[in-house]
Parts: C-alpha cells; sequence; structure tokens
C-alpha cells in the first residue's frame, strides 16, 4: 500500500464517495417510499431486501377495494385516484388525476362539500352528498381523513357507493306509504262497515217495526171481517216481518263481531250451556229432546260471543229435528295437544274440543264446508226457519278466538259440529 | 201509589209513533198525555214556558233518533239542568243495544226500553215507565 502514488489515492476517495452517494440516493429512495425491495452486493454475493413498510401491497388493497379511495393536494386537486372511485364516476383514470375533487361534485351539494372539506382539514369527518357524471347524480358517503407525509400534508378521500342503499330506502319509503294507504283504506271500510251496521240497526228497522205494528192491528182488529185468503196474506206479512227482524239483528251481530272485544277472560263452557239449555226449556221439552252434558271446561275468550256459538249449534240440533225420533243431543269436550287438533306443534299451547252432535236430519257432506257461508241454508225456508247467518257468526267467532269450527255429517243420521277452541289465547 | 193523573210528555219525531202512542194510551186513566213534540229543542222551548214548577210534567218520554237534539242530547240537557234534573226520563227506540243502555243510564236516564209493536207491549212499558215516577 505505501507505493500508492497520490494519483491513485485521489480516485479511491473519488470511488468512496460515489459510493456514499449511491448509499444515500437508496436510503433517500427508501425513505420516500420509491422502491419496494434493494439489492445488497457484498462479499457473500447478492442479497435481496424486500422492505416490510412498502406501500406497494396497501396499493394493491386499495385498488382492490369496493370503496373509491383518492388523495388530495392542499389545493384540493386529486394527487391520487384508485380505479373504483374512476369507474364510479365514469371516467378513465388519467382524467381524473389532476383534477379538483369538487369538479365531481353535484352543484348543489358545492357548498356542502367546501364546508366538509374545511373541516376534514382538521379531523376526520364523514358526510353523505352526491356526486355527478355529468348527466347522473350518484349517492355517496365520503369519508375525509388527514395524511400526513413527509413535510407534505394530504386529504385521503374514502367514496361509498350509496346508490344501492339509496334504493332500498326509496323502495322501504315506497313499501311503507303503500301499507299507510291500504291501512287507511282498511279503516274507512271498517268505518263503512260500521256506518251500514248502523243503517240496518236503525234506519232498517224502523220501517220493519212499523209493518209489525200495523200487521199486528190487523191480526188484533177486525180480523174476522177479513176472507181467508187475506187472513193468510196478514199472517204471512206477520211472519216475514218476524224474520226479517231476527235477520237484521243477525247482520247486526255479525258486523259487530269485527270490533275488538277483549277475548281473555275465563269463560266456563258448562255454565253457558246449562244457561242455554235453560233458555230452550220449552222448546227441549215440546220436541221431547234428550240432551247428554259430559264434563266440559274453561276456556280463555269472550263470553257473550262464546255463548253465540253453542247457542247457534244447540239451537241448529233443536231445529233440524228428524220427524222419525226423537231428538237425541250429545255436548262433549276432548282436551287435545296441537298436533291431535292438527295444528302445527310450533303451537305449544292445548286445545279443546267440543262437539254438539244430534240425531236430526243431517246434510250431504259436500256442504260441510258451504254451510258456514253467510245466508247458506240448506233446507227450505218455510219447514226450518233460520237466516242462515247462524253458522257464519259461529265460525267468525271462533276464528277470532284463535280456533276452528268443522261439520261432519250424514243425510237422515244427524250432524256433527266441532268447535276447537286454544285454552289460552295468544298474548 | 199514588193516584194523581200523571202528566206524560212524548217527545218524538215520527208521526207514525206518536199516533200510537195516542191510540195506546187514549183510555188510560192513569196518565194523561200532553202534545208531543217532534225533537229535544221543541221540548226545551215547551218547558221553558211552564211558570209553575209544579205543571210541569211527571214523566218525560224520548225517542233515541231524532233531528236537531236526540234522545241522547236532550236527557243530558234535563238532567244538568237543576229545574228538570228531578222529573223521570226514559228513552224508547227502535234498536236497544248494550252502548245505547249504557249511554242513557249515564247520562242519568231512569229507564230504556226498546219500542214495542203491540198493545200488550206498550201497556207493560207504560206500566214500568209509571213504576219510577214518585
Amino acid at each position: 500500500m505505501n507505493d500508492l502514488s497520490e494519483r491513485e489515492l485521489i480516485d479511491e476517495i473519488e470511488r468512496l464517495r460515489a459510493q456514499l452517494a449511491e448509499a444515500n440516493d437508496t436510503l433517500e429512495a427508501i425513505r420516500t417510499g420509491q422502491i419496494d425491495a434493494l439489492v445488497v452486493n457484498d462479499q457473500s454475493g447478492h442479497s435481496l431486501f424486500t422492505l416490510r413498510s412498502a406501500d406497494r401491497s396497501y396499493r394493491l388493497f386499495i385498488e382492490q377495494m369496493t370503496e373509491g379511495a383518492v388523495t388530495l393536494n392542499s389545493d384540493g386537486l386529486i394527487i391520487y385516484s384508485n380505479s373504483q372511485f374512476a369507474s364510479l364516476i365514469q371516467r378513465p383514470l388519467p382524467r381524473v388525476m389532476g383534477n379538483y375533487f369538487s369538479d365531481f361534485i353535484f352543484h348543489e351539494d358545492l357548498p356542502l362539500y367546501n364546508d366538509l372539506l374545511s373541516k376534514g382539514w382538521k379531523a376526520s369527518v364523514k358526510s353523505e352528498m352526491r356526486l355527478t357524471t355529468g348527466n347522473k347524480k350518484i349517492d355517496v358517503q365520503l369519508s375525509l381523513n388527514i395524511l400526513q407525509m413527509d413535510d407534505d400534508t394530504s386529504l385521503s378521500i374514502i367514496v361509498t357507493d350509496l346508490t344501492q342503499q339509496k334504493d332500498t330506502e326509496r323502495e322501504l319509503t315506497a313499501k311503507n306509504d303503500q301499507l299507510r294507504n291500504l291501512n287507511e283504506a282498511l279503516t274507512a271500510s271498517n268505518h263503512d262497515l260500521q256506518q251500514f251496521a248502523s243503517i240496518a240497526s236503525h234506519d232498517l228497522q224502523e220501517p220493519l217495526r212499523k209493518i209489525q205494528v200495523f200487521s199486528k192491528f190487523l191480526k188484533d182488529k177486525g180480523f174476522d171481517q177479513l176472507s181467508e185468503t187475506s187472513k193468510g196474506y196478514v199472517n204471512k206479512i206477520f211472519s216475514l216481518s218476524q224474520r226479517m227482524k231476527v235477520l237484521i239483528v243477525d247482520i247486526l251481530t255479525y258486523s259487530k263481531l269485527s270490533a275488538n272485544d277483549t277475548l281473555t277472560a275465563p269463560v266456563d263452557i258448562k255454565e253457558i250451556v246449562d244457561e242455554i239449555l235453560d233458555d230452550f226449556d220449552l222448546r227441549i221439552a215440546e220436541k221431547n229432546a234428550q240432551i247428554d252434558v259430559s264434563d266440559l271446561c274453561v276456556v280463555e275468550g269472550n263470553r257473550g260471543q262464546l255463548r253465540q256459538v253453542f247457542y247457534n249449534l244447540i239451537s241448529n240440533a233443536l231445529k233440524f229435528i228428524s220427524p222419525e225420533r226423537p231428538p237425541v243431543i250429545n255436548i262433549q269436550m276432548k282436551k287435545l295437544d296441537p298436533v291431535e287438533a292438527g295444528i302445527s306443534s310450533e303451537n305449544q299451547s292445548k286445545y279443546c274440543r267440543f262437539t254438539v252432535s244430534d240425531n236430526g236430519i243431517g246434510f250431504e257432506e259436500t256442504y260441510s264446508a258451504s254451510i258456514f257461508s253467510l245466508f247458506e241454508t240448506l233446507n227450505p225456508k218455510t219447514a226450518y226457519e233460520g237466516s242462515g247467518i247462524g253458522l257464519a257468526i259461529a265460525k267468525k267467532i271462533v276464528e277470532k278466538h284463535h280456533g276452528f269450527i268443522l261439520a261432519k255429517s250424514k243425510v237422515g243420521e244427524g250432524s256433527e259440529f266441532s268447535v276447537i277452541l286454544p285454552l289460552k289465547q295468544p298474548v | 201509589m199514588s193516584q194523581i193523573i200523571k202528566n206524560v210528555i212524548l217527545v218524538e219525531d215520527d208521526a207514525d209513533d206518536r199516533d200510537l202512542f195516542i191510540t195506546f194510551f187514549a183510555h188510560r186513566k192513569d196518565i194523561h198525555l200532553l202534545p208531543p213534540v217532534a225533537n229535544g229543542l221543541e221540548l226545551i222551548d215547551y218547558l221553558k214556558q211552564i211558570a209553575s214548577d209544579k205543571d210541569l210534567p211527571h214523566l218525560i218520554v224520548l225517542d233515541q233518533n231524532m233531528p236537531k237534539m236526540n234522545g241522547k242530547q236532550t236527557l243530558s240537557f234535563l238532567k244538568s239542568n237543576e229545574r228538570y234534573a228531578k222529573i223521570p226520563a226514559v228513552v224508547y227506540s227502535t234498536y236497544t243495544d248494550a252502548t245505547l243502555m249504557i249511554d242513557c243510564k249515564k247520562l242519568g236516564a231512569e229507564m230504556v226500553a226498546a219500542k214495542p209493536i203491540d198493545d200488550e207491549g206498550y201497556q207493560k212499558m207504560m206500566d214500568e215507565f209509571l213504576q219510577i215516577v214518585p
């Protein structure tokens, strides 16, 4: 080394200087994120150093995001944008960068944006607003965060497309409006029904009562002076007006069932049946009917309404009796679990089946569903009095009590009506 | 039982029903039918022009459905007025449901009845009305 010339030493210094400059450049590149890896040449050969802190993976991540991501400089110019944002505003990526972000804000929302931007330079903020593609508005949420890089501060904006969310919201609002309208229509129609009930109860009954009064007059006074034919007519007018009265009262009862009554009082069915049999005392004696009543239980419900159900069923059993034999009527009860009752076992409540069976004239099984319809009568009116509403009322009441009613019958042998009711009403 | 003939006033807008009242009750010796009035307003006018309290009717029979002032409205006026509150007032109507019964009782009606359809019904109804007249 001693015999190295001054020239050689100067060269060596130059070489080391260049090496130092190169190392400094590398360091600068690493610090500013310009490189992801570097190769170092030393005695043991080439070594590859990847930089874990390199932001390449973050850039990839941002490119893959379903949200738009942009970075603004202090003037609000877009210095970086991912392709998602470009496709959201339907522009090629190069035509996004270098523009002011405000260029893509829907003009009405510019004051909102400017306000948000000034806040965003101080703290993280979020807001909903609309972007524009020139001919279309896009609902978005903007999340602004300050990015501290080198000596420079920039602002990142995450752009979330709210189009689908807004569409869903709009659809939901529309559906809600629709529901509200339907509800109003329903309220109106319920009101109409009440109005109709009121008309049926008063306006129709008033003239009807007068027909009863005046035909009764004819029956009571000067009846003997009438010809036999005329007497027949008067009797018909009187009995028909009686029947019309029953019809109107029954319609009224039926329509009033729509009103909300409490259904949760304990109702002793045995007590109800005994009361009804008391009411039919005369008819039972007159027809020489035999009535067998088994143990009956207590269920939850509306007493007046449940009484109506059993009243109608027992009344029918006493009405449609066979001319060939004295009537025998059985009123029985059996407790059922939901599966036995034919109800989904999801429902845990217990049920009770009440049956009212008779040995009367019966009806053809094909009618076992239609007899529960309004005004359905299977028999000639002259032979069996009735409005044809009784079973419809019974069905409506039973269904209101979350139960159901079934009919079985054989012509000439008798009928059996089953009322299946839950012991407890759902809360 | 007092033997005084009771003055009964009918408040009824329906001409047929007014006639029926007369037809069925004209022969009764225990009551005197005052000329009927057509609604609550007419009744109030009639009562106001009676100078002495002892000449007020013994019983007021109100129909429910009447124009201008119906049975319930009349009842509420009468029962909140010191001079008329003591006069027994009854409501009779073609259709008497639980709501009407309860409403009328709350307003102070002494009795609520369904309009009868024959002589027997009318006589029975009046007998019941008279039981509440002191």
